[in-house]
């Protein structure tokens, strides 16, 4: 890989060791993908949950940032969610270790010069790469979301890479850096759906089906509404990173890179084709839910964090009704959004039902069920990632379902 | 008998020790027990051998990119193999390598899996990307 003067510098130690223990993972990311030298980015956003370090990864961050690593100055760097609220870790009920440790990381990357979201929805929250820009975040479904529906330009990887990046300020250019690499190869026909009545799980649902069925490609849906809410977009991205590792898709009409077909395949013709329609929505389901039981012991929302759209939908089903005593319901947002529902009454009604909306905290591949006292056995979710995640990493098991459903299995009957 | 071979640094320094060779992708995520050393992954054809101060010889890395990290406590533990081959290093190995300052090549000029035995006394010099075999039984 090419490397300017300033570069050979960085790498041979001449700034110190934290950023020649950068400049050397990213020579070595870089030369792993045939780059053909640095670029410099806006954005990054790093994984900062408790889960995702375990003690290891603790051990790593204090003393890199110890060594003086810190996040270059033209670089906005925000975090992604915790293991855990560390407001109302209590009421969660897990224990004390995890909020120590969890402490102890996010002391860290502020130190580091990271601005503390604690969010999976930095685009949401102040981290908005705009087109054509270049990032280098971690967490899939924001990686998914900025590379499909903004545009920007970043690929999928992994934590200690993006925190490399986040402090050269540079990143490698290979992938979807590149152009030639972010046109569609796998064209998806969406039939038989009746748009108007799919739920955000249904899209999702959709999304996971694909994604787990190309793996690594790129998507191009067709057939499908020509505008599409937010959140929408956000479940398409979301779950077609879920199974596989599809770094972004297109949705013709709807999407900045797929004014057209023709376009959204740079001319080329599809790889592959593939329909999608309610049955393969209906397999995500069957897939994802691992047992019969239907008394649940949590209910979970927010993977990723719910926008305040959502909140809003899930206040207006709880009002007026009381979850049962044994059921544990969860709304996970960011504490921006959080604040913001407190304000519109929102927390007020979902917490008079007997539910909680936690901030900081990861609900999908970090989320802390396992450390939850009374013990998690069953729970339901409307996020094919939270369900895809928890039987691994929670040992629990899972009923997915669309919001109104889940809400259903958590309130007392004739409630 | 000995055998030099070039390859490819991708995480610098020098180590040496006797080689662990597997022709089965490693997760140290999950797959190594960082307090020993030890591989712990079932499925692994190595389960039950200890990585430790040895020269671990394996196609590439695989599984969660928070086996970096495992890496990085073995390291810190000191149950860290003293270099590590591959055949094309993946991005979780070589940022493990790199943050744990564990010697690291790939791309060896011939294939590492046909030339080095489990055993064999290796020598990897990732600065100058050479590494040196020493055949079982022969002297150094």
């Amino acid at each position: 890989m090419y490397l300017s003067k300033e570069e050979e510098k960085i790498l041979d130690g001449e700034s110190g060791t934290a950023l020649q223990n950068a400049m050397q993972i990213l020579v070595a990311i870089g030369d792993i993908y045939g780059a053909e030298r640095l670029i410099p980015i806006s954005s990054a956003h790093l994984l900062t949950s408790y889960k995702s370090h375990e003690i290891f990864g603790i051990e790593w961050i204090e003393g890199f940032v110890e060594k003086g690593a810190r996040a270059h100055p033209n670089v906005m760097v925000t975090t992604n969610p915790g293991s855990v609220d560390l407001e109302r870790w209590r009421e969660m009920e897990v224990s004390e270790d995890l909020v120590r440790y969890q402490a102890r990381l996010n002391e860290c990357y502020i130190r580091l010069g990271a601005v503390p979201l604690s969010s999976c929805i930095p685009y949401l929250l102040g981290n908005i790469p705009l087109y054509g820009e270049h990032y280098s975040w971690s967490g899939s479904s924001g990686q998914v979301f900025a590379n499909s529906v903004l545009g920007a330009r970043g690929n999928r990887e992994g934590g200690i890479q993006s925190v490399a990046s986040a402090i050269v300020g540079k990143t490698p250019l290979y992938g979807l850096h590149l152009e030639e690499n972010r046109f569609g190869n796998v064209l998806v026909k969406l039939e038989g759906l009746d748009f108007k009545n799919l739920s955000p799980t249904d899209y999702a649902a959709i999304g996971y089906y694909v994604g787990k069925s190309i793996v690594d490609k790129i998507p191009v849906f067709v057939g499908g509404p020509n505008y599409m809410t937010l959140e929408q977009l956000r479940s398409i991205a979301y779950s077609v990173a879920t199974a596989g590792s599809v770094p972004m898709f297109h949705w013709v009409g709807v999407t900045p890179e797929a004014k057209t077909l023709e376009i959204a395949f740079g001319h080329q013709k599809p790889e592959e084709k593939l329909t999608v329609g309610l049955l393969e929505a209906k397999k995500t389901y069957e897939e994802l839910t691992t047992t019969g039981k239907c008394k649940v012991d949590a209910v979970i929302f927010g993977c990723p964090h719910c926008t305040i759209n959502e909140i809003k939908e899930i206040a207006f089903l709880l009002k007026g009704r009381r979850i049962r005593k044994d059921v544990k319901l969860w709304v996970g947002t960011s504490m921006q959004v959080r604040e913001v529902a407190k304000r519109m009454g929102l927390t007020d009604i979902i917490e008079r039902a007997g539910g909680m909306v936690i901030a900081d905290t990861c609900c999908g591949p970090s989320i802390p069920l396992e450390y939850v006292k009374s013990g998690i056995k069953v729970v339901a979710t409307n996020s094919i990632k939270t369900a895809f995640y928890v039987p691994g990493t929670c040992k629990a098991d899972v009923i997915l379902l669309k919001t109104k459903d889940c809400i259903d299995l958590a309130v007392e009957e004739g409630g | 008998m000995h055998i030099v071979l070039r390859a490819h640094p991708i995480a610098k320094g020098k180590g040496e020790g006797k080689a662990l060779v597997t022709r089965e992708p490693l997760s140290f995520w999950g797959g190594v027990d960082v307090a020993t050393g030890t591989i712990v992954d079932r499925n692994h054809e190595l389960v039950g051998e200890k990585i430790v101060g040895r020269v671990l010889v394996f196609p590439t890395g695989k599984g969660s990119t928070a086996g970096s990290f495992r890496i990085y406590a073995c390291a810190k533990r000191g149950t860290a193999p003293s270099a590590m081959i591959n055949v094309r290093a993946d991005p979780v190995v070589a940022v493990g390598a790199i943050i744990s300052g564990i010697p690291l090549v790939d791309r060896v000029e011939k294939d590492p899996l046909s030339i080095i035995e489990t055993g064999d006394y290796v020598v990897v010099d990732a600065n100058n990307g050479l590494i040196k075999v020493i055949k079982k039984g022969s002297v150094a």
